[in-house]
C-alpha cells in the first residue's frame, strides 16, 4: 500500500490549485454575491481540462483518472466550491452518458461536457421526490418513433447553462423508469427562477419544467428499463465529487482555524499556546487526514471498478461521512475564531454556509446510512 | 528554432523549515525554479512562433527524471538529465561544464536560456560560464526576447535603463523572472509529459573529467539573525522621533 501521490497526481494537484488561487479566489466575492461563475473562469477551467477530467481523450477529455478528478475538485473547493460543483455534476452525467450511450450519443453528448462553455445537467429529483425512484412522476409517452417528455424536476444543476441534460421519467405505456438525453432549451425546456440557496454560491439551483417535449426514440440512454441502473451508478460516480467538493471546503475551514490560532494573541502569546486551542487544530487535522485518505481510496475503488454502481456502499458511506465531518471542522474552526467567527468578513462564515449544504444534497445522511446499511447486510 | 532551457532543481522554498539558522531540507520536495519556469515559458512562446523544438537540460545528484515532468508539461519537447554524485552541491563551475557538455550532446542550438539566479543558492553565474565555454555571446538580465528573421532583438533590464541589443544566434541568455509568467499546464499536457522523451546521462558519459571539478567550497550558510527590541514608547510625539530616526537615511 503506498500512500504517496505520482507526480503526475502532485502536478494536476498544484495546477489546480495554483489556477484556483490566482483565477477564482480574487472572484470569490463576485460568485457568492452573483451566484455566477464568470465566463472567463469557465474558460480557463476549460483550458486546463478541469472539465474533462475523467472523460476518455477520444471524446475530448483528458482521460485522467479518478483520483486526479478528486485531488483538482478538492482544490477548486477550497476555493470556492460552488465552481465544484459545476464541474461535479457535468461530469457524472458526461460519464453515465460514457458507460451508457450509443456511440453516436457519445460522440454528439460527451465533447459538450469539455468545453466549458456548454455543461451537463442530470435530471432525477422532482417536487414529490427526492430519492424514492418508485414517486417519479415526469412521463414519458411514447408517440411513433420519439418520445414525448412532461414533468417538473427539482434542484437541478447546470440548468440554466446550455448542453445535454439526462433526464429520468416513467414511460406510460410499461411503467417502467428510463433516462433520456436531450438538449436544453429545446423546445418546451424551461427553468424557474434560481432558489435562494444559502450556500455554495456560483452553482444555481432551478426548476426543470417539461413540456411537451418531443425527442426521437434513439435518445433514451442505455436502452429501455435500465434507468435505475443509469442512477444507482450516477449515484456512486455523483457522491465522489460531492465527497471531494466538502474535503476542500473542510481543508479551507482547517487552514482558516489554524491560521487563526497562530496569529490571533491573547496577552501577548498566539491563542495556539492555549490548550483549549490545541485540541481544537488535533481534532481538525485528525478529522481532515481521515477524510481526505477516504476520499482518495473511493477515487481509487472507482478506477478499479468495472460497474461503478458496485462502489455505491462505499462511495454513500464516504459522503456521509466526509460532508458530516467537514460540518464538525467548520464548528470547530468557528470555535477558534470566537465571536469574530460569525462575522461575514471572515471566511470562516462562509464557509459555515457552503458545508452545511453537505449532508442536505446528493442523497440525505439517513438516507444514505440505510442504503450503506442494507449494502453490509445483505452479505 | 533550436531552444535549451538549462532548469535546475531546488528544494520547495515555501515547504522548508529553518532550525538554528540553518534549512531543514529533509522530506522537503524537489520542484522547478521560480525563474527557471519563466525562462521555459518565453522558451514555449518562440517555439510556438518558429516551429521550433525544445530541449531542457538539467543537472544534479537525484532522481531527476520526477522534477522534469513539470516541465515537460509546460511545453517543453524533451530532456536531457545529467545525473552525476559528483554534482552533490556542485559550484558554478561544474554544474557550467556539466551543462556546457550536455549541450554539445544535443547538437546544435540556437538558443540557450537560463533563470537570472537560482532560486536556492543564487550564485547567477552559470549562464556566463557556459557560453566562455561554448563560446557564443551572452546577455543577462533579459527581460524581453522577440525573433526577427535571422535576429534576436533581446531587451535587458539595468539598474537606470533598459539595453536593446540586436543578436545573431547561437546566444546565451539569462532571464528576469518577469520575462513571462509560467503557464499551469493542462491536465492533458501533464499525462502526456510521461511520454515525452528524457535521456539520463552521467557526467563520465558526456565526458566531463573531474579536472572541471569544485573550485568554491561554502563553508556556512546561515539564516539573518531577526529580533524584536520590545521597546516601549511613552508617547505620541516619543514614536514619531523613534520612527524618523529609525528610518533610512535616519532624522529626515
Amino acid at each position: 500500500m503506498d500512500f504517496q501521490l505520482t507526480k503526475e497526481e502532485q502536478l494536476i494537484q498544484g495546477a489546480a490549485r495554483e489556477f484556483a488561487e490566482k483565477e477564482i479566489g480574487p472572484a470569490v466575492e463576485e460568485i457568492v454575491s452573483s451566484n455566477r461563475v464568470p465566463e472567463e473562469i469557465l474558460a480557463g477551467l476549460r483550458e486546463l481540462d478541469l472539465f474533462a477530467l475523467p472523460v476518455p481523450e477520444v471524446y475530448g477529455g483528458a482521460e485522467a483518472g479518478y483520483v486526479c478528478y478528486i485531488l483538482a475538485m478538492e482544490q477548486i473547493a477550497r476555493v470556492c466550491p460552488g465552481v465544484a460543483v459545476i464541474l461535479s455534476v457535468n461530469n457524472l452525467a458526461a460519464a453515465a452518458v460514457n458507460i451508457f450511450g450509443t456511440e453516436e450519443q457519445k460522440k454528439r453528448y460527451i465533447p459538450q461536457g469539455t468545453r466549458g462553455d456548454t455543461a451537463f445537467s442530470f435530471a432525477f429529483t422532482e417536487p414529490g421526490t427526492g430519492s424514492d425512484p418508485k414517486q417519479l412522476a415526469a412521463t414519458a409517452k411514447k408517440d411513433g418513433d420519439h418520445y414525448v417528455l412532461n414533468g417538473t424536476k427539482r434542484f437541478i444543476t447546470n440548468s440554466s447553462y446550455r448542453g445535454p441534460i439526462i433526464v429520468f421519467a416513467r414511460e406510460t405505456e410499461t411503467d417502467q423508469v428510463n433516462a433520456f438525453i436531450l438538449d436544453k432549451f429545446c423546445e418546451g425546456y424551461s427553468v424557474s427562477e434560481p432558489w435562494n440557496k444559502m450556500g455554495v454560491k456560483g452553482a444555481p439551483l432551478h426548476d426543470v419544467y417539461l413540456r411537451d417535449v418531443r425527442i426521437p426514440a434513439e435518445n433514451v440512454l442505455g436502452g429501455l428499463g435500465k434507468g435505475f441502473w443509469i442512477l444507482k451508478v450516477a449515484m456512486a460516480l455523483g457522491k465522489i465529487g460531492i465527497s471531494s467538493i466538502f474535503l476542500g471546503a473542510m481543508l479551507a475551514a482547517y487552514e482558516d482555524g489554524l491560521r487563526y490560532a497562530v496569529e490571533k494573541t491573547h496577552r501577548g502569546e498566539p491563542i495556539a499556546k492555549f490548550q483549549a486551542i490545541q485540541m481544537a487544530v488535533a481534532d481538525m487535522f485528525m478529522k481532515y487526514e481521515s477524510c481526505r485518505w477516504m476520499t482518495y481510496r473511493l477515487g481509487s475503488l472507482a478506477e478499479r471498478a468495472k460497474d461503478k454502481g458496485d462502489i455505491l456502499k462505499d462511495s454513500a458511506a464516504t459522503k456521509i461521512f466526509v460532508t458530516e465531518t467537514a460540518v464538525d471542522v467548520a464548528r470547530i474552526s468557528m470555535g477558534i475564531h470566537g465571536s469574530y467567527g460569525v462575522m461575514e468578513d471572515y471566511r470562516i462564515s462562509r464557509l459555515w454556509k457552503d458545508v452545511i449544504f453537505g449532508p442536505q444534497v446528493e442523497g440525505v445522511s439517513h438516507l444514505l446510512k440505510v442504503l450503506v446499511a442494507g449494502e453490509i447486510l445483505r452479505k | 528554432m533550436r531552444i535549451a532551457v538549462a532548469m535546475k532543481p531546488v528544494p520547495d522554498l515555501l515547504q522548508i523549515r529553518m532550525k538554528d539558522r540553518r534549512p531543514v531540507l529533509e522530506d522537503v520536495p524537489v520542484v522547478l525554479g521560480a525563474i527557471d519556469r519563466s525562462a521555459l515559458e518565453i522558451a514555449v512562446e518562440l517555439k510556438e512562433k518558429t516551429s521550433g523544438h525544445i530541449v531542457v537540460l538539467m543537472a544534479g545528484d537525484g532522481r531527476l527524471e520526477d522534477t522534469v515532468k513539470e516541465a515537460l508539461a509546460a511545453g517543453a519537447d524533451e530532456a536531457l538529465l545529467i545525473r552525476d554524485a559528483r554534482l552533490n552541491g556542485a559550484d558554478g563551475s561544474l554544474s557550467a561544464h556539466a551543462l556546457a557538455a550536455g549541450v554539445r550532446k544535443i547538437g546544435p542550438v540556437d538558443l540557450l536560456l537560463f533563470g537570472e539566479g537560482s532560486t536556492d543558492n543564487y550564485s547567477g553565474q552559470v549562464m556566463s560560464r557556459v557560453s566562455e565555454i561554448l563560446g557564443i555571446p551572452q546577455a543577462g538580465y533579459v527581460r524581453d526576447i522577440v525573433v526577427e528573421g535571422e535576429t534576436l532583438i533581446v531587451t535587458r533590464s539595468l539598474e537606470d535603463e533598459e539595453e536593446i541589443l540586436e543578436i545573431r544566434p547561437p546566444a546565451a541568455f539569462s532571464v528576469l523572472s518577469e520575462i513571462r509568467e509560467p503557464r499551469i499546464p493542462s491536465v492533458t499536457a501533464i499525462l502526456k509529459a510521461r511520454k515525452k522523451p528524457a535521456t539520463v546521462l552521467s557526467l563520465d558519459e558526456l565526458g566531463v573529467g573531474t579536472g572541471s571539478g569544485a573550485g568554491v567550497e561554502t563553508v556556512s550558510t546561515l539564516a539573518p539573525m531577526t529580533g524584536r527590541k520590545g521597546e516601549r514608547i511613552p508617547s505620541l510625539e516619543e514614536l514619531v522621533r523613534v520612527l524618523r530616526k529609525e528610518a533610512p537615511g535616519g532624522g529626515a
